[in-house]
């Protein structure tokens, strides 16, 4: 927009003033006419609160935004939302099933606001999902995602593979691509052909693998994750294996912390199995003895 | 994130009576990531003076190192250590020689001056001073801090209450930063 404004103030220098303004008046209606048709076309139900249970098989109708900067206000709805995903979370598949962890920090910019966050989100007994990003947004589209798999289990009188589920969380995301959504997250489960493990993003972005961590700290998760994995471990080693990495990953990155919390999914569903606050987990991994700095300050 | 918060720092100096407590946090990082926990950010200027700087690193050290220089040469020539108030003076007039291109540093002042009488003061980068009868706050986790020392805060405490209020009141506020924390220095004079 700001490049059509300038050239056709150049313009306004040579041409005169009223041509210029009608010129500048029918460009930006041009420009907002193709914007619509595109919008129209592939945009979802919005998720308003009221019409979520009728919306799921009727057409779309999306509301246009009542807006003076049409082009530009979608950037700043992205500025503000800031999609750092200030957290770490890891998930692998091993020889038992899947083993999940994530710490408990949300942040906002370099405010901690709560070191308590459950990141990681029960859809169905057996099937978990990580949150990294916007919480609102993992927390909404993971709840709808568990309705979601609810509904096909009552169609078709069995589960819903992994596969399936995330492949309808990565087919919504999709198609709010663009619109500021910030969900970075990982459907792990175990259905009839076994432990399932994929990221989904809000990119649209959809991967199947055996390891992955996101989020601000997992690159130092993925160090620690790398290194101490075997296919054939024992849950034990497993669930000690996800904690050293959750607490590496707070160690050394300021929007991780609290508490790090690590589930396993087996045959039967998912267990909790610990939730260890990183700080004891820091003097735990590296004992200290007493120094003698104590005893000067009462000397002196 | 702004330039201030590029390392991250928590600085908090509280007076108590007939003496003072200066205290900050121990996490040296780049934005995000932790690269030290045991950096230090106050420095003892004389045994009754001691500045802390928050802010940027870098900026910190070289600042202190001209702090250094400039006290020196004053013993050398007045044959005497600095009083905390003409510190003050001192490293507001260095901070504003800089006022078109500034050190990104928060300096705290704590002092103790004639007859043993506590004196604190913080200043802006460009060397704005704020002194105050109770406590002053410097660094990223510095409204928290106001908060965690407002509702601490006595006056006339004894050493060994000052030291534990102005502990608790810092470890509360850099429990609320991303940016400051791994323990803390507390001087107490």
């Amino acid at each position: 927009m700001e490049l059509i404004c300038s050239r056709y103030m150049l313009f306004s220098k040579s041409r005169g003033r009223f041509e210029a303004i009608m010129q500048l008046w029918v460009a930006k209606v041009i420009f907002m006419k193709i914007d619509f048709s595109g919008l129209e076309s592939t945009a979802p139900l919005c998720g308003a609160s009221s019409e979520m249970f009728d919306g799921f098989s009727t057409s779309p109708s999306f509301q246009i935004p009542d807006t003076t900067d049409f082009d530009d206000f979608q950037k700043e709805a992205i500025q503000m939302v800031k999609p750092a995903k200030g957290t770490t979370t890891l998930a692998f598949i091993f020889k038992e099933g899947v083993m999940v962890a994530a710490d408990s920090r949300a942040s906002m910019g370099g405010y901690i606001s709560s070191q308590s966050v459950k990141k990681i989100i029960e859809i169905n007994p057996y099937m978990l999902g990580t949150m990294a990003g916007g919480a609102a947004d993992c927390q909404f589209w993971h709840r709808n995602l568990g309705i979601k798999c609810r509904l096909h289990e009552l169609a078709n009188k069995r589960r819903i593979s992994v596969t399936g589920a995330s492949k309808l969380l990565a087919n919504i995301l999709y198609s709010y691509r663009g619109m500021g959504l910030s969900v970075g997250t990982m459907i792990a489960g175990w259905d009839e052909k076994g432990p399932g493990l994929y990221y989904v993003d809000s990119e649209g972005g959809r991967l199947k693998g055996t390891k992955f961590s996101v989020g601000s700290g997992s690159p130092y998760a993925y160090g620690v994750l790398d290194s101490g994995y075997r296919y054939d471990m024992t849950i034990e080693e497993a669930a000690e294996l996800a904690r050293r990495s959750i607490y590496h990953a707070t160690f050394r990155d300021g929007a991780s912390g609290g508490v790090a919390s690590v589930y396993y999914v087996g045959p039967t569903g998912w267990k909790k199995l610990s939730g260890d606050d990183v700080g004891e987990l820091h003097y735990m991994y590296n004992p200290v003895e007493p120094t003698i700095v104590e005893q000067e300050m009462s000397e002196a | 994130m702004s330039i201030f918060e590029y390392n991250g720092s928590a600085l908090v100096a509280m007076v108590g009576k007939n003496c003072f407590a200066i205290a900050s946090d121990r996490r040296l990082g780049v934005q995000l990531q932790t690269v030290a926990t045991d950096f230090q950010r106050i420095f003892k200027i004389h045994d009754k003076l001691f500045v802390g700087l928050a802010g940027l690193a870098t900026d910190a050290q070289t600042l202190y190192q001209r702090l250094v220089f400039r006290h020196k040469l004053y013993q050398l020539r007045e044959e005497r250590d600095m009083k905390p108030e003409t510190f003050a003076s001192l490293v507001s007039a260095i901070l504003y020689e800089k006022r078109f291109g500034p050190y990104f540093c928060q300096p705290v002042i704590a002092g103790l001056g004639d007859e043993d009488k506590p004196f604190i003061c913080t200043m802006d980068s460009i060397g704005a001073k704020e002194l105050a009868k109770d406590f002053v706050v410097a660094g990223t986790a510095s409204e928290s801090l106001y908060g965690a020392c407002e509702s601490m805060f006595k006056p006339d405490m004894e050493p060994e209450e000052l030291f534990e209020t102005i502990s608790q009141a810092l470890l509360s506020s850099v429990d609320r930063d991303c940016l400051s924390g791994w323990g803390g220095h507390v001087y107490v004079v």
